[in-house]
């Protein structure tokens, strides 16, 4: 690692869950954005075919990287898929249980993982700030087996109450709570990714849990931007920054045109464990 | 073999349900409307957009279409509508992009269900002021919806919107499923009043064609009343015959065809054309700047016809540029 290092708050998300993505899984994304950059990422790093489906249909494509400009209106998205289908079908699809995860940003979410993606302030009607709606998540977290949440590490963000349920984690994180509102069993979210921690769920609980932390950051710094406390891992690992390769390919490979450098710049200095944050600034365009 | 010991079903329990507003299923009136209403001579249906807007889009309207002003939407068709300044539509937003955006500016819009949909000062605005209602929905229970029209019956169940706000707010319920005991969730079908379905390939009776993929129209132009299909291109109807595993659409669900070449601009019909950025832009900028009514004047009301605003607002060297740059063709027409 160079002396200083600077990546955005985006591209250190997109680069941690793309750690996360297994070579042999089906998954489950929306047609742009950093969840399915996240998958592109692994797919360049690894040389791995990893399949993934759509919402409007499309199956398993091969989109060339670069990724087209306007991605959510470009034919290029689905291009060299083994099928191209319909919203119904890929939603049976999920339904029966053939996919592995979904991956998936998150405006606000709970400790038991449940997020909104409709609107924050106000009220439903007279909202201060609307956003697209459930889209496909509710149906993506309701019935892959996993899902993965994209979001930014920040107190508005990790709320006690969520201003609107868009989409379910584990509801009131009482055992049983899925299949008591309807939702297959054994499913629900598994892990939540932002640019300086890693979090997963107990198992009894069903509560957040704090599973790995930058090592320019701390459990405080990260407990200090969050209005619930979570659940500590005993073992609380240390969260590599995104590595020279991981940012080289996100950048040059697969969007030159920048549209992960969104958020906030991350400069760092140092080596190792002795990572220190030097600055963070609001990024370009944002 | 039969279980005995079984208990009689004599009932089925509610165990929650949402308040939304819908509007009550009503397979036997669809039934009825196909058969007093539906056309299922093979007839030629071709007419203007002026015309079929006209005959078959009415003030008050529940509206489906598919896919988005984006990606193979009927944009030429939502532009009309406007032109002809339909009130009090209540808009479908399975997978929307700024249709709805485009068809609230129009003043067109009283309540939207919402999948996902741009939201922008437009809809923000309508919103505050109380123009227009959003109701919560996701854009898989959308589509179910008009999966539970197309099938002719009143509800469908499905294993997911339970548990959220979106539940709470929809027209969703919750019961014991009588063959698990487990809960399910149940959702209303809907049948759109209308539905507008922007397709690769028709030919004058309706039988139509889209390559690539989409959300739902086959479920779209099934489960509505009336169906509007614009389309880039008049096939003859010996070609379908050709290759009927082609057909996406038979003729008798399509009460209209209207030949819209570029019928998706701005959007891209992918195989085809590409989508006008600059334009995409433009939108975007006079959303953001308040200045939407200038561009409804430049695009909708100062020209008379989809065919006008192509010849006279994008031109023909923008409409060849379109085409040459959708270079990725493979799968479509091949």
């Amino acid at each position: 690692m160079t002396a200083t290092h600077a990546f955005t708050t985006t591209e250190a998300a997109i680069c941690y869950t793309a750690r996360l993505i297994e070579d042999d899984r089906l998954y489950f994304v929306a047609i742009g954005g950093p969840p399915l950059l996240a998958i592109l990422l692994a797919r360049r790093l690894r040389g791995a075919d990893i399949a993934y489906v759509v919402e409007d249909g499309t199956i398993a494509p091969r989109m060339p990287i670069p990724t087209p400009a306007f991605m959510i209106g470009a034919g290029l998205a689905s291009s060299r898929a083994v099928a191209w289908t319909d919203m119904n079908t890929v939603d049976f699809h999920a339904g029966l249980g053939y996919i592995d995860c979904g991956v998936l940003a998150a405006v606000q979410v709970d400790e038991f993982g449940n997020f909104n993606s409709t609107f924050t302030g106000g009220c439903y009607d007279r909202p201060e700030r609307r956003f697209g709606g459930p889209g496909g998540a509710n149906e993506i977290a309701s019935l892959c087996w996993r899902t993965v949440l994209l979001t930014r590490l920040e107190r508005r963000k990790f709320v006690k109450k969520l201003d609107f349920s868009s989409s379910p984690g584990y509801l009131d994180g009482t055992p049983g709570a899925r299949e008591r509102a309807g939702l297959p069993p054994e499913t629900g979210p598994w892990r939540v990714v932002t640019e300086r921690a890693i979090f997963g769920f107990d198992e009894a609980t069903r509560r957040m849990k704090l599973l790995a932390v930058a090592p320019w950051s701390s459990i405080d710094d990260v407990l200090g931007d969050m209005q619930f406390t979570p659940l500590i891992a005993e073992r609380v690992e240390s969260l590599p920054p995104p590595s020279e390769a991981e940012l080289d390919a996100l950048r040059a490979d697969i969007d030159p045109m920048g549209r992960t450098i969104g958020g906030d710049w991350i400069h760092l200095a140092g080596d190792g464990d002795s990572l220190q944050r030097i600055v963070v600034e609001p990024a370009a365009g944002t | 073999m039969p279980d005995a010991a079984r208990e009689p079903l004599r009932s089925i329990a509610l165990l929650d349900e949402g308040d939304g507003a819908y509007r009550a299923p009503d397979p036997d009136g669809m039934r009825r409307f196909v058969r007093d209403e539906k056309d299922r001579r093979l007839v030629d249906k071709r007419m203007s957009e002026q015309d079929a807007v006209a005959r078959f889009v009415h003030d008050g309207d529940y509206v489906s279409y598919d896919t988005n002003v984006w990606r193979r939407g009927p944009a030429s068709l939502m532009r009309e509508i406007i032109r002809q300044r339909r009130r009090s539509l209540w808009l479908a937003a399975k997978f929307s992009a700024h249709d709805a955006t485009l068809l609230t500016a129009g003043g067109c819009v009283s309540d939207i269900d919402v999948g996902w949909m741009e939201v922008g000062r437009v809809i923000n605005e309508a919103m505050q002021e109380g123009r227009v209602r959003l109701h919560e929905w996701t854009n898989g229970a959308l589509a179910y919806r008009h999966l539970a029209g197309a099938l002719g019956v009143s509800f469908l169940p499905l294993r997911y919107v339970g548990g959220t706000d979106v539940f709470r707010m929809s027209g969703a319920k919750l019961i014991e499923d009588p063959y698990t005991g487990q809960p399910i969730c149940l959702v209303p079908a809907v049948n759109p009043d209308v539905a507008l379905i922007h397709v690769n390939q028709c030919d004058m009776y309706g039988n139509a064609r889209i390559f690539g993929p989409g959300l739902a129209p086959a479920e779209t132009a099934m489960a509505s009343r009336r169906v509007i299909v614009s389309t880039e291109e008049i096939i003859d109807p010996e070609e379908i015959r050709k290759h009927p595993g082609a057909t996406t659409l038979p003729y008798y669900l399509v009460d209209a065809v209207v030949h819209a070449p570029f019928g998706g601009y701005p959007g891209t019909v992918p195989g085809l054309y590409r989508a006008d950025l600059q334009h995409l832009m433009e939108f975007g900028a006079a959303q953001e700047q308040g200045t939407m009514d200038d561009y409804l004047d430049k695009w909708v009301f100062s020209v008379s016809s989809h065919t006008e605003m192509l010849e006279r607002r994008v031109g023909l060297q923008k409409l060849h540029q379109l085409r040459a740059e959708e270079t990725h063709t493979e799968g479509y027409y091949t």
